[in-house]
């Protein structure tokens, strides 16, 4: 999968000013400074080399998020992700063989635990309490022989910085920055953790996880109404899953399962390596080969089938909370790279990016109906998704008063085509957002990481800033008449309690 | 200034003590052997000093076509008239806002986001910034417009009317999110609200802030020799020169009098307020007084953060609450330097697992006894030095952090070698110096301990922990509502 390139048909840019040469700068630039390469078992490392500061910055990522779990499991890829910093046979451990005797264990009374949990009201209580202390006996066995985050030990050692790793709905990603003298070491630690990642501490793991999504879902309004909007949106498709899983689900998931959906996923020829910074091709590829390598290709990943069916008619969701009111309004749409999501992209802009986009100007600005109106893609690219418009509104004016402000404006558009001065504004954005794109390493290494991971071929990124800024008013009129109709419309609204009748 | 500092880091090895198995071509780091190395040079930014006298730092970065100016004024909301809490931040949005005695507001956001540049502006407890960015192409029309903004703002009326009318929004949603109200009430305890430092902007502070207020605050620390102004970017030092002295020669110097700052009194006497709200997780913060800016134990303070909570998974706080017993997503903390020549604020935060609650703030106040009864490992020493010394380089790892970092000493008022020193400060702490920072500069029983949450959740009623007093957010929360326009 990785490793099928599709060569892209290089579009000639009409730069709209000429910029001076420099260094780094626009694609033909980018091109040359990407070394891209694809082991024998499928993982694909792209290479920068930036000699600023003697730092580099890595991320790797699995193509593998929420949307590739299935009821019952949701929120494993992102428990996973956690699991992934607890070790291998070798880090993390002062004597594997005698600790894998007792994860065994914790497998086993885990699993079982975890069962009788599943059964909620009818679940059996002195056998959970019993099973629950069983448990708690056998971890403390087991930390007897563990090194406490023997991974960041290392890490913060030698000067890494934001050891980190992120699950979204379409990837996983695995990020560390570190000084240059450092690539051997990062080698051998994370092509250790690829090969056999040793998931101890599962379960008082999954109870920080809890913790996680008590912090930044329940107890965050924004989020939860996030969460009741998806949801609705997407009736078939995974997509409507919150990326943190449902609250039973991570209660309940076990560690054999996390090490089920692992195997299926975390293979090299499902995982894009990239490295930019201070490092040198010559050197690099030796140390990458020699490490990577010889990690067994795993099979393909399972295709997900399931597509979302087509919205016939409203969907609408009130979501009462102890908090100030929100707005959520949403519209299928096409994704990456079908021309309707470039020109969903400039139109997302014109509305509500900077001072001078419309919905701003005259809802914030202007009209004061709102203090802030975004629109943007949500929740991943992988798939078809949505073009999202979140707003919140000043008091006293409601969400309703908001919602008809807006579908105001969506309806102009379907009547009336763009400046080309905003067209214009849009397309220097961009044209100098991928100037920008390129200062920070980390950045730079996320964004390759991003097309060559999903779309198979990080040069996308440059092909897609040719359909972006060749989008037309007329193709704006065309995406407004089609998606942003009634039938294909979600809206979820946030209002008090005391307000709720 | 030097020229420039050269860094050696030698790469210690882990100190770890433990065995493992090998097999072909996997090994254990600590069987890598040592790391090459690492020379890093760091070049401080070009000084010059304009003739009104502005104070300049460049730093030329050829790599990409862009320009990035950083100003800097001394002033902020610690120097506010008592009665008119939230004058600097309402001025620091409106300055950008309002528009310029040419150019409205509207112009200027066209201008700007037509060409894709930007100009902020923000007021802080003791600093107002106003930062740009642009493409190189655009750099004269930049630097006009940033010059205008700053020398002449207009602060037209229907603009102050939006920023106060955003304010007024975020006032009512201040309350939304258990944390944040947490924040308000240990910010209001700790510093009390007859200080600078604990006062809040309310509604009726907002109302009585007229236009005038804005300029008088503008025109009382907007001139040349109360700025810094950073640059970096694709030019040379001559034409930054060339451009600031065009923009700004012909702007008069005048003095400038900061008021005093009335000293703070330690507060803190170990009660637990409790507020309630209905949320899963108890919410916590905890904690007292801090230090000054630049005190003598600054690196032993900075060791013993990084060791107690401020350095990760490491960090004790977070290893134990977190990773040993899954009782919260995150803990953080430490004691930390003040502005404006006080002290700062000794303080640890987290949301915890409320039927664990009052067993983890019992944990958490362990921790720190036993930083000051014993001392910390070496494994312990050597991890939290290897880290804050390795990690430096990462201060200055684009040009555009070294500009910063550079401006931030001398905004702060720290000598211009203190990089220079930095490494071989933490080297020379000791696990005696971290044992005495802690006793020093923590107090567990002399904390106040804000908590917001639902005490029925809790695994124990806080009584049984200390003093509760208890508040009523809600109606907080109501006496702050006013009737909107």
């Amino acid at each position: 999968m990785t490793s099928r390139k599709r060569m892209i048909r290089a579009l000639a840019i009409a730069l709209l000013a000429v910029l001076p040469a420099a260094p780094f700068i626009a694609g033909q630039n980018l091109e040359d400074k990407v070394h891209v390469r694809t082991l024998k078992n499928g993982l694909t490392v792209l290479l920068v080399e930036r000699h600023g500061a003697p730092v580099f910055s890595t991320v790797y990522g699995f193509k593998v998020g929420s949307v590739d779990e299935t009821p019952g499991i949701t929120g494993t890829a992102h428990l996973f992700e956690h699991m992934a910093f607890k070790g291998t046979p070798r880090i993390g451990t002062t004597d594997y063989e005698q600790e894998k005797a007792i994860l065994a264990e914790v497998n086993r009374v885990g699993r079982e635990w975890s069962l009788e949990l599943a059964k909620g009201d009818r679940a059996d209580k002195d056998k959970l309490e019993r099973l629950r202390r069983e448990l708690t006996e056998l971890e403390k066995k087991q930390a007897e022989f563990i090194v406490k985050d023997e991974i960041d030990v290392i890490y913060s050692n030698v000067g890494g910085v934001g050891l980190n790793a992120g699950t979204g709905t379409d990837q996983t990603s695995y990020i560390i920055s570190l000084p240059s003298n450092q690539l051997e070491l990062f080698c051998l630690v994370e092509s250790e953790r690829i090969r056999n990642t040793v998931l101890r501490e599962f379960y008082i793991e999954r109870s920080v996880i809890q913790e996680e999504r008590k912090q930044t879902t329940d107890a965050v309004p924004a989020r939860l109404l996030n969460e009741m909007f998806m949801g609705a949106a997407f009736i078939a498709h995974p997509y409507g899953n919150p990326v943190v899983g449902w609250a039973s689900d991570i209660d309940s998931v076990t560690l054999e399962e996390a090490v089920e959906f692992k195997n299926k996923y975390y293979t090299p020829n499902n995982c894009v390596l990239t490295i930019v910074g201070d490092v040198y091709p010559d050197q690099a590829w030796p140390l990458i080969e020699k490490y990577f390598g010889d990690i067994p290709r795993g099979p393909e990943p399972p295709v997900l089938r399931t597509r979302e069916p087509k919205q016939l008619g409203e969907r609408r969701v009130r979501f009462e909370f102890e908090a100030e009111p929100m707005l959520m309004m949403g519209f299928h749409k096409p994704t990456f790279p079908a021309r309707e999501d470039a020109a969903a992209a400039v139109l997302a802009q014109i509305l509500t990016s900077g001072r001078t986009s419309r919905l701003y100007r005259d809802l914030v600005q202007d009209k004061q109906i709102a203090v802030s109106v975004n629109a943007y893609s949500s929740p991943g690219v992988r798939y078809p998704n949505l073009l999202v418009f979140n707003a919140v509104p000043r008091h006293p004016h409601t969400v309703e008063d908001l919602e008809r402000a807006v579908l105001e404006h969506l309806e102009k558009i379907k009547t009336e085509p763009v400046s080309d001065r905003e067209l214009q504004r849009v397309k220097n954005a961009i044209e100098a957002q991928y100037v920008r794109s390129m200062s920070s390493n980390m950045g730079l290494g996320f964004t390759l990481l991003r097309y060559e991971l999903l779309f198979g071929d990080w040069k996308l990124y440059l092909a897609y800033k040719d359909l972006v800024t060749g989008v037309t008013a007329a193709d704006i009129m065309e995406f407004a008449k089609t998606y942003l109709t009634p039938e294909n419309r979600t809206v979820a609204v946030l209002v008090r309690k005391s307000a709720a009748s | 200034m030097k020229a420039k500092t050269i860094f050696r880091i030698a790469t210690a090895c882990a100190v770890l003590a433990c065995l493992g198995l090998t097999a072909a071509g996997q090994k254990h780091p600590r069987d890598l052997g040592p790391a090459p190395d690492l020379e890093f040079k760091l070049v401080p930014p070009v000084e010059f000093t304009l003739s009104n006298g502005i104070r300049c730092l460049f730093i030329e970065d050829r790599e990409l076509p862009l320009v990035s100016l950083r100003g800097v004024f001394k002033g902020g909301s610690l120097y506010e008239p008592a009665e008119k809490s939230g004058l600097a931040s309402l001025m620091g949005t409106v300055l950008r806002t309002g528009g310029t005695k040419k150019l409205t507001g509207d112009q200027i956001n066209d201008e700007l986001e037509f060409i894709a540049a930007s100009i902020e502006s923000m007021a802080g407890s003791e600093t107002i910034s106003v930062v740009g960015s642009a493409l190189r192409k655009d750099f004269d029309k930049l630097v006009e417009l940033y010059a205008d903004i700053v020398r002449n703002p207009e602060f037209r009326q229907d603009k102050i009317d939006l920023a106060r009318n955003q304010s007024l929004e975020s006032m009512r949603r201040r309350w939304d999110q258990p944390m944040l109200v947490a924040r308000l009430l240990f910010s209001e305890k700790l510093y009390g609200s007859d200080t600078p430092f604990g006062r809040r902007a309310t509604p009726a502070s907002l109302a009585s802030i007229a236009r005038q207020d804005l300029l008088d605050f503008h025109a009382g620390f907007f001139t040349p020799g109360n700025m810094i102004l950073g640059i970096v970017g694709d030019l040379s030092a001559e034409e930054a020169r060339e451009a600031f002295e065009k923009a700004f020669g012909t702007w008069p110097a005048k003095p400038v009098v900061l008021p005093d700052i009335p000293r703070l009194e330690e507060r803190a006497d170990g009660t637990i307020t409790h507020g309630f709200r209905d949320t899963p997780q108890g919410n916590v913060i905890m904690g007292h007084l801090g230090v000054e800016r630049g005190h003598p134990d600054e690196f032993k303070i900075l060791v013993m953060n990084d060791i107690l909570g401020g350095g990760g998974f490491t960090a004790r706080l977070m290893r134990e609450l977190r990773s040993n017993r899954g009782l919260t997503y995150g803990i953080y903390g430490g004691v930390f330097e003040g502005p404006a020549g006080n002290r700062g604020v000794f303080q640890i935060a987290s949301q915890l697992k409320a039927d664990k609650f009052v067993e983890a703030l019992e944990i958490v106040k362990d921790i720190i006894r036993d930083m000051q009864n014993n001392l910390v490992t070496d494994e312990e020493m050597a991890v939290s030095k290897n880290s804050l010394i390795n990690s430096f380089v990462f201060r200055f790892q684009e040009k555009s952090q070294v500009l910063a970092q550079f401006m931030g000493l001398k905004v702060q008022g720290f000598p211009d070698d203190y990089f220079d020193t930095y490494i071989d400060n933490i080297r020379g702490i000791t696990k005696e110096d971290i044992r005495a920072a802690a006793r020093k500069h923590m107090d567990p029983d002399r904390m106040i301990i804000v908590v917001v949450g639902d005490e029925k959740r809790f695994d124990k009623p806080l009584a049984e922990y200390g003093k509760v007093e208890s508040i009523d957010i809600k109606a907080l929360q109501e006496a702050e509502k006013v009737p909107a326009k």
